[in-house]
């Protein structure tokens, strides 16, 4: 297994390699959302000294942060697999003896995500020197905690991804609803704004939804923000999601790739 | 394991194809409600091989080839019947299955685009656990066949199609199938190609005793390959027999193809049926029985100002069409 998984990343690392120009430009747009957002509540902060007790260098540690975490858990897999079963390529891969999405396009992935950082790394060296934050609350043991939840993190939003993807086994209309998705990540995820200064409602919704696994409970166990006890409802959460997320995957890739082979591979 | 390779029992598959009329009111009515149209592109369809053997799978555009060739390596489920190939039913895709057969289709590659196909190679080797001495033997055994050294460290977008095919053909088959399903094996390449792939596919099979079904458009695949063809027509089951019965049955008929030097108003019928060729609009063609081949060209070569003539074989779509569709 591990050979295969070798291979496949050979053959997917040359894949992405030969479209970097690409890369990069997906990956500044990718970067230009938390940069502004980083920019505007920086400044907003700055003049009034703190918004509701969060001050400049919090805003600015929280999102430096979530750059880093962001890159390890988003995933591109509605981009990468939902045209394959459109224009049938996926029959190629359905018949070889490994499965399509939990190897190939995992694999693809990670391989897109390890290209990126080398483009993301210098843009995040600029940030910091030019908003020279105090990363003092880090520490060791903070970040030995997020390594299994970013993973985590990364896995929940994948399998999701995923199963979302394998919607395109009944509707081209999927990368609608991965729209929609996306905005839900947007408004649960801490994406747009640290979950503490959402609505009190929202931030009771967002503690049981997946999406802050990708970026805000990461982050705060990075920065050292969690009492033990989130700490623990943050892990449980994150497992309970997993196994969803695994169940739900393999529901619909199961259904769906059925359905391919009734209408027409 | 059964004697038969593959066993195919009653196979069935019936599409159901939307389908709506042009316009936009047609359009929001479809999205409410939807008329479907069954196509039966595969109807009760009975055959049995052994192993070992090459056997042409042949019919018109449409008939149900790819169809079949489909639900056999497991893309598709059929509407009704059974198949057994290596014992194992092949639409559940359990990997013990998909590990010991192929499937090549012409149109459609597997390997990696941007890369050299040589990395697809490798890839291949660990998806099918080939362990390094057999891979190493069988990619020996198969760039001799296939002369792929030069082709392997090119980027495969790079590749002519009949390069690109060679190495289709044996991605598909470093790891030693045991059965192998070919659609359209030899599409688009030149005659060169076409003998290059069809000997190497004469002696994989001699060397391996794998099992070959394929596919094509070419007479001369077939008559070059097989001994045994399965004609299909309209998703029904019409011959199964020797290429040599077949021939007796089919009437065997010739094409002779004429551009005349002067104008065309000399009257060719006296000499066959003659047909229409949309692709080749210069020529006249005359359809004649293969032992009045001789006779009527030399009469035509007296008889008329020839500027061009050419004798073919009728494609493979008009013999069936011709010998079955009465």
């Amino acid at each position: 297994m591990f050979k295969i998984f070798r291979r496949l990343w050979q053959v997917n690392w040359a894949e992405q390699w030969q479209y970097r120009a690409n890369l990069i430009m997906y990956l500044l747009y990718w970067l230009v959302s938390p940069i502004i957002y980083l920019a505007v509540w920086t400044s907003i902060a700055q003049s009034k000294g703190s918004v509701n007790g969060l001050t400049p260098n919090d805003f600015v540690t929280y999102y430096m942060t979530l750059l880093v975490v962001d890159q390890i858990t988003s995933n591109i897999v509605i981009h990468t697999f939902a045209y394959k079963v459109q224009d049938g390529s996926l029959s190629g891969e359905l018949v070889r003896p490994i499965h399509p999405m939990l190897t190939n396009a995992l694999v693809n992935n990670i391989a897109f995500k390890a290209l990126t950082i080398m483009g993301f790394i210098p843009v995040w060296i600029v940030l910091f020197f030019l908003y020279k934050p105090d990363f003092s609350s880090v520490t060791f043991s903070g970040i030995l905690l997020a390594l299994p939840a970013t993973m985590m993190g990364f896995l929940v939003g994948f399998l999701l991804s995923a199963a979302i993807t394998s919607l395109a086994f009944w509707t081209t209309r999927v990368y609608s609803i991965h729209e929609f998705y996306f905005a839900l990540m947007l408004l649960f995820s801490g994406q747009f704004v640290p979950l503490t200064l959402m609505p009190k409602l929202i931030q009771d919704i967002a503690q049981y939804l997946p999406f802050q696994l990708l970026i805000y409970y990461p982050i705060q166990l990075i920065l050292g923000k969690l009492s033990s006890t989130q700490i623990v409802q943050g892990y449980v959460t994150g497992i309970t999601w997993l196994v969803i997320a695994i169940l739900v995957f393999n529901w619909v890739w199961r259904n769906g790739v059925k359905r391919y082979s009734a209408v027409g591979a | 394991m059964s004697a038969e390779t593959i066993l195919v029992e009653k196979l069935s598959k019936t599409y159901k194809v939307p389908e709506r009329e042009g316009g936009f009111g047609a359009a929001v009515r479809s999205f409410f409600k939807r008329k479907y149209n069954e196509v039966k592109a595969v109807q009760e369809v009975n055959f049995r091989l052994t192993q070992g053997e090459i056997v042409g799978f042949l019919g018109p555009n449409g008939a149900g080839k790819t169809t079949t060739l489909k639900m056999l390596s497991g893309l598709l489920h059929p509407t009704g019947g059974k198949a057994h190939v290596l014992g194992f039913t092949p639409w559940e895709l359990k990997p013990d299955y998909l590990r010991s057969m192929t499937l090549v289709m012409g149109q459609r590659n597997r390997l990696a685009w941007d890369i050299p196909a040589a990395d697809s190679f490798l890839l291949n080797q660990a998806i099918y656990r080939i362990p390094e001495d057999e891979y190493k033997k069988t990619y020996k055994e198969l760039d001799e066949l296939l002369e792929l050294g030069p082709l392997m460290k090119k980027p495969v977008r790079n590749l002519s199609l009949g390069e690109r095919m060679k190495c289709e053909i044996a991605a598909g088959l470093l790891h030693r199938p045991r059965v192998l399903f070919l659609d359209e094996p030899t599409i688009g390449l030149d005659i060169t190609g076409q003998a290059h792939i069809r000997e190497f596919l004469r002696e994989y099979n001699r060397r391996t005793g794998a099992t070959i079904l394929l596919t094509s458009h070419y007479m001369a695949d077939v008559t070059a390959l097989c001994e045994r063809i399965i004609i299909i027509h309209h998703g029904q089951l019409k011959y199964d027999g020797g290429i040599n019965e077949l021939s007796r049955k089919i009437a065997p008929f010739k094409l002779i193809g004429v551009i005349l030097a002067e104008s065309n108003s000399h009257d060719l019928s006296k000499y066959g049926t003659l047909v229409r060729n949309e692709e080749d609009w210069e020529k006249q063609y005359i359809q004649v029985k293969a032992e009045d081949v001789t006779r009527v060209t030399s009469g035509l070569l007296a008889d008329l100002p020839i500027h061009d003539i050419t004798i073919t074989d009728p494609p493979i779509e008009d013999v069936i069409e011709q010998a079955f569709n009465q």
